[in-house]
């Protein structure tokens, strides 16, 4: 049970590990830089910066990424928090591929100012249909927006924002003023050989500006709002290290135990004619199979709650390719092994050298 | 090991089992010199503490001496590493305890079955060996049946047909029809004797009981650790006559 538990929380804190840090960006997600102020995210950057950008070449596009933020219906819930973005209805298609919609829906979100759209995992969740009016009201930004769905997108990925008319913002804002700051643009570049170029070249271009940029995958983007919560690697490495000192404290004297108790059963054992060492392969042996068993119902439900995880809404982080990797399987399996073995070893070993008149005093 | 004669099985000379602690010495067995003749059915008796359990551990080379010198079916005991002993004990020894201690998560055929692990049987020929054992108490029917399902005289069945199964040259037995009742401890006696009479056995029990030694063909007394001469009674004892 106890290396069942470990492993179970292990495997899931491993699997969110590896999709934090070591997930694959997909073929659209690999051809995207985010660009913001080198200071900090909520620093923005002058949006006169994207006429220069669009000059560097291997750029084919750069679309506005406003977080407007703001609060639908009752802060409180957290069902009721989602990505609200301001972006160009006309841009942010070629920037992001991915976005299934369907053309009528698209046309409506680029004619109409209030129109907005929204991913199917957000629209299942909130129950949003089309023609539905959203209301959100803002505090970065001193207005409310007053919405109506005009389409629902589709993505593998990125499936649970909000997009609406930058336009929208930017008029409703200002007023007759314009915005001239953002805090994120998204870059789309022609080829994933040319990102660091890229991304190299866009920050140079500001170097002795005032307002510097920082330009960066959309990976490590996301990793920058995961590290508002703290440090998070310092974070999994504690508490992975707690649960595997736990486990090991709980399993070593969970096997001790069971040696103990089967004391009796090894004097009966070197009776019949069973060597100290047959003994000592037999104790270990049980010991590293009941290990295992425990670490392959640990990391079953791993798997189950892994891909509850990858359907729950994402707050901090998109979760939404979050898997278990082969490694995690392996890892947990020969952790399992080397623990029954480390775990039952001394026990063992003492109960195998037992004489068979001790062995046979203890009782039951 | 002169006095040894050609069909002893066991020969002890002087046997001694001394115990330490600290500045304290115990005697369990103190110069016990015996010769147990092949097919012979004997009897060890005597009260709590006379160190007949103790010559019984080291005739089976469960326990080592600390003086003396044993011979067992011509072998030096105490020339023999660990290894050497639990091999020669798997194929010449059957014990037989008086608490059974068979293995309580398996069946019977597989507690008989044990012994037999060490050997270079297949599985099929194992269990079939076992099976035959567990016919040979009575026990044909109780294949499948944990120890917990079993009665006392059915489990120290089962020990004894472990005890045979791999048809060693010595039974011993402690106390073997110590936790059973009357019937019971008839049955378990009557099997050691068939065991003794009909496949030739030798058979050396331990026993508190008169009635159980009168089934051995000797019996021979022990008093604080020591082996009285043959026909020697201890005080207060009545002779058996066996």
């Amino acid at each position: 049970m106890s290396v069942a538990a470990s492993l179970c929380l292990l495997g899931v804190l491993g699997a969110v590990y590896n999709n934090f840090y070591y997930a694959e960006a997909s073929p659209d997600q690999a051809l995207r830089l985010i660009v913001r102020n080198r200071v900090s995210l909520a620093n923005p950057f002058p949006i006169a910066y994207r006429a220069r950008i669009l000059q560097v070449p291997g750029v084919d596009e750069a679309v506005i990424y406003q977080w407007f933020g703001g609060v639908y219906k009752d802060a409180r819930d957290t069902n009721n928090f989602f990505g609200r973005f301001a972006v160009e209805p006309d841009r942010i298609f070629r920037v992001y591929p991915e976005f299934k919609l369907a053309d009528a829906e698209r046309l409506a979100f680029q004619r109409e100012r209030s129109a907005c759209i929204v991913g199917r995992k957000l629209a299942n969740r909130l129950g949003f249909k089309l023609g539905d009016r959203v209301q959100i009201v803002g505090d970065i930004f001193p207005m409310t927006l007053e919405l109506v769905i005009r389409g629902i997108y589709d993505s593998q990925a990125d499936n649970e924002n909000l997009f609406f008319n930058f336009e929208y913002l930017n008029k409703g804002f200002g007023g007759r003023r314009q915005m001239d700051r953002i805090s994120t643009l998204v870059l789309h570049v022609r080829s994933t050989d040319l990102v660091p170029t890229v991304s190299r070249q866009v920050d140079d271009l500001f170097r002795n500006s005032d307002v510097q940029t920082l330009t960066e995958s959309e990976h490590s983007f996301q990793l920058s709002f995961l590290a508002f919560l703290g440090n998070v690697k310092l974070f999994f490495l504690m508490i992975s290290s707690a649960v595997a000192f736990t486990m090991f404290l709980i399993t070593a004297n969970t096997m001790a135990m069971s040696v103990r108790e089967r004391t009796r059963e090894v004097g009966i054992l070197k009776t019949i004619g069973f060597t100290p060492s047959e003994i000592l392969r037999i104790l270990i042996g049980e010991s590293v199979t009941i290990a295992l068993i425990g670490a392959a119902a640990g990391l079953w439900l791993a798997t189950l709650l892994v891909n509850l995880l990858r359907s729950a809404p994402s707050t901090f982080a998109d979760l939404s390719t979050l898997r278990m990797p082969p490694e995690i399987y392996w890892l947990g399996f020969a952790s399992a092994a080397v623990l029954g073995l480390l775990a039952c070893f001394f026990p063992a070993w003492s109960a195998s050298r037992l004489s068979i008149i001790d062995a046979l005093r203890v009782t039951d | 090991m002169s006095a040894a004669t050609p069909q002893a099985v066991i020969t002890t000379r002087a046997l001694t089992k001394e115990y330490r602690r600290q500045e304290y010495h115990v005697y369990a067995l103190r110069d016990a010199s015996i010769d147990i003749n092949a097919g012979e059915f004997v009897a060890l008796m005597g009260p709590s503490g006379s160190g007949k359990s103790t010559l019984l551990h080291l005739i089976a080379a469960m326990d080592r001496p600390t003086g003396g010198e044993i011979l067992v079916l011509g072998h030096d005991l105490r020339a023999m590493s660990e290894s050497e002993v639990a091999r020669w004990r798997n194929a010449h020894i059957g014990f037989i305890f008086q608490s059974f201690n068979l293995i309580p998560v398996l069946t019977a055929l597989e507690n008989v079955e044990l012994p037999l692990k060490l050997t270079r049987l297949s599985r099929r020929e194992r269990l079939d060996h076992a099976r035959r054992a567990l016919e040979l108490v009575g026990l044909g029917d109780r294949l499948g049946h944990t120890p917990r399902q079993m009665s006392g005289g059915q489990e120290q069945r089962v020990a004894i047909a472990r005890a045979l199964v791999t048809d060693p040259d010595l039974i011993l037995a402690d106390e073997p029809t110590g936790n059973l009742d009357a019937n019971s401890a008839k049955d378990v006696l009557s099997l050691l004797t068939r065991l003794n009479e009909e496949f030739g056995k030798t058979v050396v029990m331990v026993t508190h009981d008169p009635h159980a030694a009168r089934t051995a063909s000797h019996v021979r007394y022990l008093e604080k650790g020591r082996l009285l001469p043959n026909g020697e009674v201890p005080e207060d004892w009545a002779p058996i006559h066996a």
